[in-house]
């Protein structure tokens, strides 16, 4: 939880807004699953979605501008960076849709607080649970399901925090378990003491604890066995991404109910020599991402699971001396997989009209969240993303 | 299923603050079981002797053993082994930086060259966590430790930039230099410490090309707090500290340069302020702030009292602040003395981070040495020594908390009772055990462990695995089970929530 001083106000509009009708459930909604990536530290939108046809890029950057020669090309104006040829040949199967210039108002440049704003969908307030989090305690999903949300991460992000449902962080299957559950005699033991709570102090975090020891224990037992049957399918980069997406497809296709998965890649915070760290991230996501759908695909499954892609910020639009770029705004955002319907949306932001060396946002990002959670999830989004925002043409 | 708690707004605990006695000094029963609230706070809990210890001094006293360092001399003030970071042959890497093509050879080179620098690097890092870690366990000054660890959390510099070793251990030792010293004057030496210039890339912040990452992060995360600066103020500010870099010296450390020629002399206005300001200027306009007084409050009472605390409270405690002139030692003797730090409100209303529960659970078994799986295990807790998982530092709380982590927390706590060595080490056990007697070996554990925090059921309930009310149970079993059902019981004290807490 962060230290920053609760605002009130939002979670009172929220718990307003839980008291409306919810939308008529959309037809398969029920078995569908988001995928949401984390491009941790600040991704370089200008050149991953690279607008090589306009001078003013090349003219902000004179050594870290990509040659139009190697832009994978989209259009006559946009083209991706050449590391993400497997993610290219998903684009023209019409699997992404791309949304462009994403942001918010007033944009914060800090790491933290930007990951707080478009983790909690809160710009102007301090909000203590998570949009996916709020998503998972409105959508009616079963109580005694402890595998409605998963984060495939050591820490829980804030995205996926929520009032009242608890979801496991899981950095890997391996080593997910108790090993005092191998006597029967402590497995017993462990599952009384964890839920003793008539001790002689009071404690503000003693009824959380107590029930993440049991959540813990009873999760460890159940999700190994659950995922067994599953046969991994694709041949992933030997990465944290390619294991965490590896694990994700695992999870999806073994009927867990699992609605939202969330993975994490990074760090991008590209402050200086740019391209060889971008280079490889971006070179991991794409093929980490074309095994994942491979995988889904040979399963059947590819057609229920939407990713999402965000990142806290994009960067500043001129490099710096040290080959690198300082913390900026506006940025593209992917839609991947079911649903989706492929090309490009929303306009690209324009570089003769800068906010103090940054790209305007065109859309903001609520409104992507809006979209995912009205056409993909089926459910209302005016309460979880705190406001009417339309939603995109880009899911069907 | 229990009914379901998951993440209240806040967790500032239940009941009223008395805020006008919150920071008088504490009178009332002292015993062993406040005794050891206060060196699970200003230390790592320390083993059931160290709690009669301080049990046994007036309150007064015990805190002050604990505010006034003993000398802690005797431990080695660096890791044994650190390697220097090896420099890439002459011309390994020309033409890299500008993308140019190389042939096969060099590229091999390179592979061979990066696989030793990693392996340099890790090595290191091992290193540095079991150093630091031993001294946590073993230090006869563990305030200092804990400071120490505060601070490292607050001023946070991780090798992701490619930082030495050596230059992360000077940032430690200055951490521990300063514990309890005078927090301006420790932020200013962290704005010159060369982890910290490369962290923040201030190293690359010059006249010509500002680079603000250092002057937002100072404000926003070290001192101040967001809202209490504006944007102006941050490029201002950025500018006072061009020119401020290091110099790598042979031995991998380094040293704090400061280059006039980078440096950008022209007036700034900083935080309604005019002048020709360096970083210096800039430190000690921040420290006249009120703002940067009830930041510091709020982040002590947080990590040492309670979580959220009340503003009223803050603002006591910063007033303290402001009247010793930043010096913390006055400040937290205060504190730790205090009617609000020995309230029932405050009493077990922090979860442990993974590092003082690791810590805290060797000095409880008296087992000094860290072996390298436990690193391993910490990172999987969520608190990897010398690598916070960003600017901010760890979140704690709640955060803690996940099923991978409790996971984690169990499965290490098991490892530590399943130790062949642990019925020697924890010598306040082996007494009780030729009692063969149940009863006492869990009053043993539950007072050992828990300063007997447990309700009536779980102790009848660890008291029947154990084999039952009766002595005959025990002696019946052959002495490999006997040994079998302690270490569990022992493990399974260790599960009970209230051993998450301190």
């Amino acid at each position: 939880m962060s230290g920053l001083s609760v605002v009130g106000s939002f979670d009172s509009v929220f718990a307003q807004a839980l008291a409306q009708t919810p939308l008529p459930g959309l037809p398969g909604a029920a078995d569908r699953v988001l995928v949401v990536i984390n491009f941790q530290g600040g991704n370089d939108g200008l050149n991953t979605v690279v607008p090589f046809g306009n001078p003013d890029y090349y003219r902000y950057r004179p050594s870290i501008g990509i040659p139009p020669s190697d832009v994978l090309r989209i259009d006559e104006a946009v083209g991706l960076n050449p590391n993400l040829a497997p993610f290219k040949r998903l684009y023209d199967a019409g699997k992404v849709a791309i949304v462009q210039g994403v942001g918010y108002p007033d944009p914060d440049h800090s790491h933290f607080r930007s990951t707080e704003i478009w983790q909690t969908a809160t710009p102007k307030s301090y909000a203590t649970t998570g949009w996916v989090g709020r998503y998972l305690d409105e959508a009616g999903l079963p109580k005694d399901n402890l595998f409605n949300g998963v984060a495939l991460a050591n820490v829980l992000p804030e995205l996926m925090i929520a009032q009242n449902t608890d979801v496991p962080a899981i950095d890997a299957l391996r080593g997910y378990g108790l090993n005092s559950d191998r006597n029967s005699g402590s497995r017993d033991a462990f599952h009384e003491f964890a839920r003793d709570t008539t001790v002689p102090f009071r404690s503000p975090y003693l009824a959380h604890v107590a029930e993440i020891e049991d959540h813990a224990q009873r999760g460890a037992q159940e999700l190994p066995k659950l995922v067994a049957g599953y046969k991994t399918q694709a041949a992933y980069p030997a990465t944290a991404l390619g294991r965490s997406l590896a694990l994700a497809a695992q999870i999806v296709g073994s009927k867990l109910g699992t609605r939202v998965v969330y993975v994490q890649h990074g760090s991008f915070d590209t402050h200086v020599t740019q391209k060889q760290t971008q280079d490889r991230l971006l070179a991991d996501f794409g093929s980490a991402i074309a095994a994942f759908y491979d995988d889904l695909a040979a399963h059947g499954n590819d057609g229920r699971v939407l990713t999402m892609t965000f990142s806290e910020f994009g960067r500043r639009v001129a490099e710096n001396a040290s080959r690198g770029t300082d913390h900026g705004e506006a940025a593209p955002v992917f839609l991947i997989g079911g649903g989706v319907k492929g090309g490009l949306y929303g306009d690209h932001p324009d570089l003769a009209r800068l906010n103090m060396g940054n790209l305007a946002f065109t859309t903001d990002f609520r409104s992507v969240y809006a979209t995912v959670l009205e056409r993909w999830l089926g459910r209302p989004s005016l309460a979880i993303v705190g406001g009417a925002f339309p939603t995109l043409a880009a899911l069907a | 299923m229990a009914a379901s708690t998951i993440a209240p707004a806040s967790y500032r605990p239940p009941g009223a603050l008395d805020a006008a006695r919150a920071l008088e000094p504490y009178s009332g029963r002292w015993d062993h079981r406040l005794a050891a609230h206060l060196l699970r706070r200003a230390g790592f809990g320390g083993s059931p002797a160290d709690v009669e210890r301080l049990a046994a001094m007036p309150p007064s006293a015990a805190v002050e053993s604990l505010v006034r360092f003993p000398d802690s001399s005797a431990l080695p003030a660096a890791p044994a082994g650190l390697e220097v970071q090896p420099l890439p042959p002459r011309g390994l890497y020309r033409g890299f930086a500008q993308g140019m093509a190389a042939d096969q050879s060099t590229v091999d080179a390179r592979k061979a060259f990066q696989m030793q620098n990693n392996r340099t690097r890790r090595q290191n890092l091992i290193a540095m966590q079991t150093w630091w870690l031993e001294r946590m366990i073993s230090s006869p000054a563990p305030l200092q430790e804990k400071m120490t660890l505060f601070w490292h959390g607050h001023f946070t510099s991780s090798p992701e930039k490619q930082t030495t070793a050596q230059e992360l251990l000077a940032q430690n030792q200055l951490f521990r230099a300063y514990a309890l010293g005078n927090v301006r004057d420790l932020t200013l030496h962290v704005s010159q410490d060369p982890a910290m210039l490369r962290y923040l890339d201030n190293n690359v912040n010059v006249k010509a090309h500002p680079n603000e990452n250092y002057a937002r992060e100072l404000m926003e995360l070290f001192t101040l707090g967001i809202g209490n600066y504006t944007e102006q103020d941050i490029r201002e500010s950025a500018r006072a500290f061009t020119g401020w870099s290091f110099q790598r010296e042979p031995d991998g450390s380094g040293r704090f340069v400061d280059h006039p020629y980078q440096h950008d002399d022209g007036t700034k206005t900083f935080l309604g302020r005019s002048g020709n300001f360096s970083g210096n200027d800039v430190v000690q306009i921040i420290f006249e702030q009120p703002a940067a007084a009830r930041f510091f409050a709020r982040k002590l009472l947080a990590f040492f009292v309670y979580d959220d605390p009340e503003p009223q409270l803050v603002d006591r405690v910063a007033a303290l602040l402001g009247r010793s002139g930043f010096e913390l030692l006055p400040v937290m003797a205060t504190l730790l003395r205090s009617n609000v730090f020995f309230s029932e409100r405050a009493y077990r209303a922090l979860v442990k981070s993974p590092v003082e529960f690791v810590v805290g659970t060797h000095q409880l078994f008296g087992v000094a040495e860290v072996r390298l799986p436990e690193l391993g295990a910490l990172r999987a807790m969520g608190q990897t020594l010398f690598y916070p998982p960003n600017v901010k530092g760890w979140d704690g709380g709640s955060a803690w908390l996940n099923s991978q982590t409790v996971l984690t927390r169990e499965n290490f706590a098991n490892a530590v009772a399943q130790n062949p060595m642990m019925t020697q080490t924890a010598d306040w056990l082996v007494p009780t055990l030729r009692t063969m007697d149940p009863q006492r070996i869990a009053a043993t554990l539950t007072d050992a462990l828990l300063q007997g925090d447990v309700s009536p059921a779980a102790r009848a309930q660890l008291i029947a695995y154990l084999g039952g009310a009766g002595q005959a149970a025990l002696s019946q079993l052959s002495g490999e089970n006997v040994d079998q059902r302690v270490r569990a019981a022992a493990y399974l004290t260790m599960a009970m929530p209230a051993y998450q807490l301190e």
